[in-house]
């Protein structure tokens, strides 16, 4: 077998950004489209400074989410390792963006010209490739190169013509490209002869770009395992561009998906339950699947190639977001006809549908690997419980302007109670475990929305509507407002990416090597919690 | 990059010398007759020290070629008003307008006369860094050696942003236009602000790189963390403009603290003036019949001629001599029986007060640090240990220290070049393997052979075309109009020596003639190339002023820019990728280019030119013939001003001299003669083998990379440590200036000392800018300095989007660099903007927090703060050249200044 990797000698790189602009040629990137790079990194206080540069990219992992997450199958992996996007089937739907913990992926949707208004060079029109708009985009190992160039009997990693540009470019001799899988290639020898890292392996993607930071033969009087782990550092001053930064792959329609197809599968469930004790509410399932039907309708808004919508079914066997999209279908199928017949029993089936619409819309922020708020599986509980929540509480506005409906009062206060203990398990777990110093800020800002004091005003909201139906309005209001606030502020504010880190500073010729850093990163202790 | 079954994917060999650590060969991909792609030359590393590779700046040539915001067609000025604040009105014009028009004025000036009265030519020229625009300018340097006078001392960086003393001192003193360690076999490098991992270019980098695998240990003294620091094993945080002061107190640890023993002896003996007897004036006590210094032969008990075969030479002690010495203007004194000792001796004295403690207060570096700096240089020396380089045993010394910019001009550079040699003499580690070599001539001669510009000269050293300062030869006026030859001997006289000379001078004295200098007048004509001193030099302002001025400004122009601005004709001439020349690589040349090999390389257009450009070969044919100094022209081509002379044994291309020449029969011949120049005239194969190849070569023995040999076979010393001819010239230069009533240049004068005494240059230019504004220390509390980046440094290439976009990712470009902690005492956050003042002016950008630069320091990396330049001007990145005063008081001996100065910052007002 063959399985192509790239090691990295963080003792030769000198950050010289050569490879990344020899990556925009090669690749024709559009202005601002980085698939190669090289980060900057400095740790420590004047006068113990390190500083050092770390080439990125797509890690090509052993297991990459991106593949996981991509409904369209447009993301593969070839048996050779190389990870690699089908632009002629991808959607644009960046989830693959999102699920990538190496900030590897580009989804552009405007044809920039480096230059602006000043018009597009020859070169810019020569090389334009209009099958990337839109769509996923990321490095591919040159692939072309190497197939080429295994079909003209050259050996990648060793023949410039068959190497990714970035290796052939690179002028320190940094980078080499070649077969993990051959003992004898230019990589295995490297990675026997460093120590080396893995860039975020703890989070079991298996990536294959190899970090060298000091010969084998060294002793390094910090470094007591095989695997060193870098120190959070919430302190990101001079290190922005290595943190955490918010994810612009998802926004405002992508939260509203999950705010309306939330609160339209808990709408449409109380609706089927309310049928069990009464006539089938016909008008209030109506809304609840208009609501999924105006989620979807936002998502489509933000896919790159609207018009390939279907393609999102081409990926059951992996991707919730074909499972969400399957479940969709279902749920319409079986919602209304229950509709038109007023049908409890198949309403209920159409609830199941729409649950597990529920259930795959927690699933798809669960498998975005490169989004620490999302990813941690403690959020699945809260969207569940807070599509419910707010769905209930639709319902309870529907049914205090109906003038009744103690029994859904009571339902939505035993829903609040969950939403929050689940919230609150959430947060406490993921400041505990370590996040983004952004995305706990940015939660502890939205925390009005499924903290104590806001939750606390809707619980005696609900406690009024027992003894007054009428406030029933209000408190259904409250619980589905203050829900909708908190997927906003998830999807919107709080998704910080991964960030970077560099588990060692590299031993420098005779130096040696010292401790790593992931910036913008912070694990709570106990109670504390950062003040937002 | 997926393609189309129908794209049409071709090759074009060019090389890349943007920068002068160039240079180095490519490739470029064209897709449907389009220049796509910059990648290596593969080809090219089985010759190439870095593998054939091109380093970032290479690959901003294709947006170079295409940059829409080019000048496409020659543009004449319609607005006579000239000046920052006035718009030049440009209107496109014929070639054959533009042309003429030039022409016109030349020949007008060729009948005025080609100098003015005053002496200076009526002609002058500026081009960018390090000469390396002659790899871009086709034949137009026949065009002006066909000419005559052509001034080039309006200078555009020299001086300010060069390795000035470095320049001068190695050239006297090893032969060293550029200075650099023998990096394929150091162990230790202690680098002094050498950035080489920015502008050491590609050999340097991948050199480097593998010195690191080796396991070299390079300490970096610096004020910041650079990108050098960063790849360093280890990083002092020295206080700005220091240096001297730390290497004095290793030299100090050498000469007091270790052992005599484990210093180069015989090298000393043999190759230095260590042994020469010091007279009672400073000069050498002589023999009285030969006139040749003597030293103290152990041996015989007796002082003996430097030249005494088998002489066992005193290094220390007192010694009862007679003999005579001879000062400055033939002055002579006779001494009888007098004590005198050794120049050794003297040295010896002379760093006793500059112990690590006393530097440790001065450089802000533990004296320890220095200490066991100096000990590491001893460990690592290897003295007495030899290695075979192409059958020759030499010594193996492998370790060295750099000199960066800042550190290696302006007061204080002297001191830094002196001591930086002298600690190579003390292990007998100059221009030896693995040692501090120079790699390339400039001043002496010929430029392009340092083993055949090693000649003898008086008192057992090489010769040195210095300036005269005697009564009889000395220029009391120069041939330019910065007076290099008659205020710096050590400029010499080759033809680089304007570009050497203090070039601010010429700025200067456009706003203000010197006392007893002739009057300066602006050139009638001035040519400019690839430079743009209205942003390069320092205080920008004074020199935009003074360019605003000149009647006649001829720009050969790419994009407008702040220089341009004020031309009366733009001629855009093809670019990098458009044109079409051979130049010369290979041997050893700039920084770290010595090869294993030697030979030539081809420039083709890979694109046809844009709008109305023309080869650069095409303008100098049409000016001359138009000018009238065709035949000459041709002439100079011929004899080798196109790189390669077309005639030699065995061969001769030579073009008729009577007829004008196409661009591509001229490079065929040029080709022909270089193919066979490389077979010794066995082979002529023309422009078509180069098309298609690329780049021919033959070895170079890697000896040569070394004087030690030829010393060795000519009897030489090297001249350290002492520096007895500088003291007399020094002298008789102050005589000189003395009789003709110029007292302003008496701080300089101070500067000839037989061995640099410790100058304080950081007081010298607080002492400056008190006295020039008033200015305090605690005004301006702040060092600001500058550090070349990769991406731009040399490039002209801050219009480039693709080069903006990639540097970016290098921390630091794009705004002030301030110390994290320095920064949170002024309540400056990251991002916030911050103004950043001088006592001449003040400039804006964003504050950029990092904890590797020193909280007494401010950083701005690259050259920006354009006006006019499309893309850069919207850049909003602020640059330190408009806050560096030109002073005299702030000009050295050898006429440069340091890119330095004292500025204060404050948060200035906006949102981030």
């Amino acid at each position: 077998m063959t399985r192509y990797a790239m090691v990295v000698d963080l003792n030769r790189c000198v950050g010289c950004q050569t490879c990344t602009a020899a990556c925009k040629h090669a690749n024709a990137t559009l202005p601002g489209v980085q698939w190669r790079k090289v980060l900057d990194f400095e740790t420590g206080d004047f006068p113990d400074v390190r500083r050092a540069f770390l080439p990125v990219g797509c890690m090509h992992c052993d297991e990459p989410p991106c593949m996981e997450v991509c409904p369209s199958t447009a993301t593969r992996k070839r048996d050779d390792g190389i990870v690699t996007i089908d632009y002629d089937i991808c959607l644009g739907c960046a989830y693959c963006a999102v699920a990538c913990p190496y900030q590897a992926r580009f989804k552009v949707t405007e044809r920039k010209a480096a230059y602006g208004k000043a018009g597009r060079m020859r070169h810019e029109d020569t090389r334009f490739d209009p099958a990337m708009m839109g769509v996923a985009q990321k490095c591919t190992f040159c692939v072309d190169r190497i197939d080429q160039g295994i079909a003209a009997g050259l050996t990648p990693g060793i023949d410039p013509e068959a190497t990714p540009a970035c290796v052939f470019s690179c002028i320190s001799g940094a980078l080499s490209f070649g077969d993990l899988d051959d003992d004898q290639s230019n990589v295995s020898r490297l990675l026997r002869e460093h120590r080396s890292f893995d860039m975020h392996a703890e989070l079991g993607t298996g990536p294959n770009i190899h970090y060298l930071y000091e010969g084998a033969a060294s002793t390094d009087a910090d470094e007591t395992g095989d695997t060193p782990t870098p120190a959070l550092q919430p302190d990101t001053t001079g290190l922005a561009a290595v943190s955490p930064r918010l994810q612009t792959n998802w926004d405002w329609r992508a939260a509203g998906n999950f705010i309306f197809g939330g609160t339209g599968t808990g709408l449409f469930a109380a609706s089927a339950l309310a049928g069990l004790s009464g006539p089938f509410p016909r008008l209030a399932a109506l809304a609840g699947l208009a609501l999924v039907a105006l989620g979807l309708f936002c998502v489509w808004q933000e896919i790159g190639r609207p018009w390939r919508f279907l393609n999102v079914y081409r990926n059951a066997r992996t991707s919730w977001m074909t499972r969400e999209a399957l479940a969709a279908i279902l749920l319409f199928a079986l919602g209304l006809p229950a509709i038109w017949l007023a049908s409890t029993a198949l309403g209920l089936l159409a609830a199941a549908a729409g649950l597990f619409f529920l259930y795959a819309q927690g699933r798809i922020l669960r498998a975005a690997r490169g989004i620490p708020a999302w990813r941690h599986g403690r959020l699945l509980p809260v969207i569940l419980a807070t599509g419910l929540t707010e769905g209930t509480g639709l319902f309870a506005i529907g049914a205090a302007l109906a003038g009744g409906g103690r029994a859904v009062i009571w339902a939505l206060a035993v829903l609040l109670v969950l939403r929050l203990a689940a919230w609150h398990r959430y947060r406490h777990d993921l400041g505990a475990e370590g996040a983004p110093v952004e995305t706990l800020r940015a939660l502890d800002r939205d925390r009005l929305a499924l903290g104590w004091q806001a939750q606390a005003a809707v619980l005696g909201l609900v406690a009024l509507a027992l003894l007054w139906p009428a406030a029933g309005l209000l408190a259904g209001l409250g619980a589905m407002l203050t829900g909708w606030r908190f997927k906003f502020g998830l999807i919107t504010r709080a998704a910080f990416t991964q960030g970077y880190a560099i588990n060692r500073m590299p031993a420098r010729g005779a130096g040696t090597s010292a401790p790593g850093v992931k910036p913008g990163w912070t694990r709570e202790d106990g109670q504390q919690r950062l003040s937002a | 990059m997926r393609e189309s079954a129908t794209t049409k994917r071709g090759h074009v060999w060019s090389y890349c010398y943007q920068c002068v650590a160039g240079p180095d060969l490519l490739q470029v991909v064209t897709q449907d007759d389009v220049p796509t792609e910059i990648r290596p030359n593969a080809p090219a590393a089985a010759i190439h020290p870095a593998g054939g590779k091109v380093c970032v700046k290479a690959f901003g040539l294709i947006q170079k070629t295409h940059n829409p915001n080019r000048i496409k067609t020659p543009m004449m000025r319609t607005n006579p008003k000239k000046g920052r604040g006035e718009e030049p009105a440009f209107k496109p014009v014929s070639w054959d307008t533009a042309l003429d028009a030039i022409a016109a004025r030349l020949r007008e000036i060729r009948e005025t006369g080609l100098t003015c009265e005053q002496g200076f030519p009526r002609v002058a020229a500026s081009f960018g860094g390090g000469g390396t625009p002659t790899a871009y300018m086709g034949t137009f340097p026949a065009f002006l050696a066909a000419w005559g006078p052509v001034d080039m001392s309006f200078g555009s960086g020299q001086g300010v942003k060069c390795y000035h003393s470095e320049h001068l001192y190695g050239e006297l003193w090893h032969r060293a236009f550029t200075v650099c360690p023998d990096t394929p076999l150091a162990e230790l490098i202690i680098s002094f602000g050498a950035n080489v991992e920015a502008s050491g270019g590609v050999c340097g980098v991948r050199r480097h790189a593998d010195a690191r695998d080796r396991g070299v240990r390079r300490i970096q003294v610096e004020p910041h963390l650079s990108v050098t620091g960063a790849c360093s094993a280890e990083w002092i945080p020295i206080r700005p403009k220091t240096d001297a002061a730390f290497l004095f107190g290793m030299l100090h640890v050498i000469l007091h603290e270790i052992p005599r023993e484990r210093l180069d002896i015989p090298f000393l003996k043999e190759r230095s003036s260590s042994p020469y007897l010091v007279a009672p004036n400073g000069f050498y006590l002589r023999d009285p019949e030969s006139r040749k210094p003597l030293m103290w032969d152990l041996a015989t008990g007796r002082a003996v001629p430097f030249d005494t075969p088998g002489a066992d030479t005193a290094l220390e002690g007192e010694f009862r001599v007679s003999g005579i010495e001879e000062g400055p203007d033939d002055t002579e004194w006779v001494h009888q029986d007098i004590t005198v000792r050794p120049a050794f001796s003297h040295l010896v004295d002379h760093l006793s007060p500059y112990s690590p403690e006393w530097a440790a207060e001065i450089c802000d570096v533990p004296a320890a640090r220095i200490r066991e700096t100096a000990q590491a240089w001893m460990d690592h020396a290897h003295v007495g240990e030899t290695i075979e380089v192409d059958g020759m045993t030499m010594p193996f010394r492998p370790v060295s220290i750099s000199l960066g910019k800042t550190v290696n001009n302006g007061w204080g550079g002297y001191e830094c070049v002196w001591a930086r040699t002298l600690m190579a003499v003390l292990i007998g580690g100059l221009e030896v393997p693995g040692g501090t070599l120079g790699t390339t001539v400039r001043l002496n001669r010929p430029a392009d052979n340092r083993w055949s510009s090693v000649v003898a000269g008086r008192d057992g050293f090489m010769n040195y075309p210095m300036n005269p300062t005697d009564r009889e030869n000395w220029h009391d006026r120069s041939i330019s109009r910065h007076e290099h030859q008659t205020l710096v001997p050590l400029a010499a006289n080759s033809p680089w020596s304007q570009a050497l000379g203090p070039t601010h001078l010429a700025w200067m004295m456009q706003r203000q003639d010197l006392e007893h200098l002739p009057h300066t007048p602006p050139p009638d004509l001035w040519f400019v190339y690839r430079t743009n001193p209205a942003i390069s030099f320092w205080d920008t302002g004074a020199v935009s002023e003074a360019m605003a001025k000149f009647p006649f400004t001829v720009c050969f122009a790419y994009t407008m820019d702040e220089t341009n601005h004020m031309a009366d004709i733009l001629l855009p001439e093809c670019t990098d990728l458009e044109g079409l020349q051979l130049i010369r690589i290979g041997g050893s040349k700039y920084v770290e280019q010595f090869w294993d090999n030697q030979g030539f390389a081809l420039r083709d257009p890979a694109s046809t030119p844009q709008g109305e450009a023309r080869d650069f070969t095409w303008i100098a044919t049409e000016l001359a013939r138009r000018s009238g100094i065709l035949e000459g022209y041709n002439r100079a081509i011929n004899k080798g001003a196109a790189g390669v002379r077309l005639f030699g044994e065995g061969y001769d291309f030579s073009l008729d001299e009577n007829h004008p020449h196409e661009v591509e029969e001229i490079w065929d011949h040029v080709c022909r003669a270089a193919s066979a120049e490389l077979t010794d005239g066995a082979e002529s194969q023309g422009l078509d083998y180069y098309r298609e190849h690329g780049f021919r070569a033959k070895p170079f023995p890697r000896k040569r990379w070394y004087l030690y040999p030829v010393m060795v076979e000519k009897n030489l010393r090297f001249e350290l440590p002492y520096q007895e001819r500088l003291l007399r010239i020094g002298q008789e230069l102050g005589a000189r200036l003395h009789e003709t009533g110029i007292t302003w240049w008496d701080r300089q004068l101070k500067e000839y000392e037989p061995m640099p005494h410790w100058q304080d240059p950081p007081g010298i230019y607080d002492a400056a800018l008190k006295k020039a504004y008033g200015a305090t220390v605690e005004e301006y509390p702040f060092w600001l300095i500058t550090a070349r980046s990769m991406q731009y440094s040399w490039g002209g290439n801050a219009g480039i989007q693709m080069i903006h976009e990639v540097a970016a990712n290098v921390a630091g470009h794009g705004g002030v660099v301030i110390n994290t902690r320095a920064a949170a005492r002024l309540g400056i956050d990251e991002g916030d903007p911050v103004e950043v003042a001088s006592p001449i002016g003040t400039t804006r950008g964003r504050a950029i927090l990092r904890s590797g630069i020193r909280p007494d320091t401010l950083l701005m990396i690259g050259q920006f703060d354009h006006w006019k330049t499309p893309f850069a001007k919207d850049l909003n990145t602020p640059s330190m050249n408009s806050l560096v005063p030109m002073l005299l008081d702030l000009t050295d001996a050898t006429g440069s200044g340091a890119d330095l100065v004292r500025v204060r910052i404050t948060r200035s007002g906006g949102t981030k």
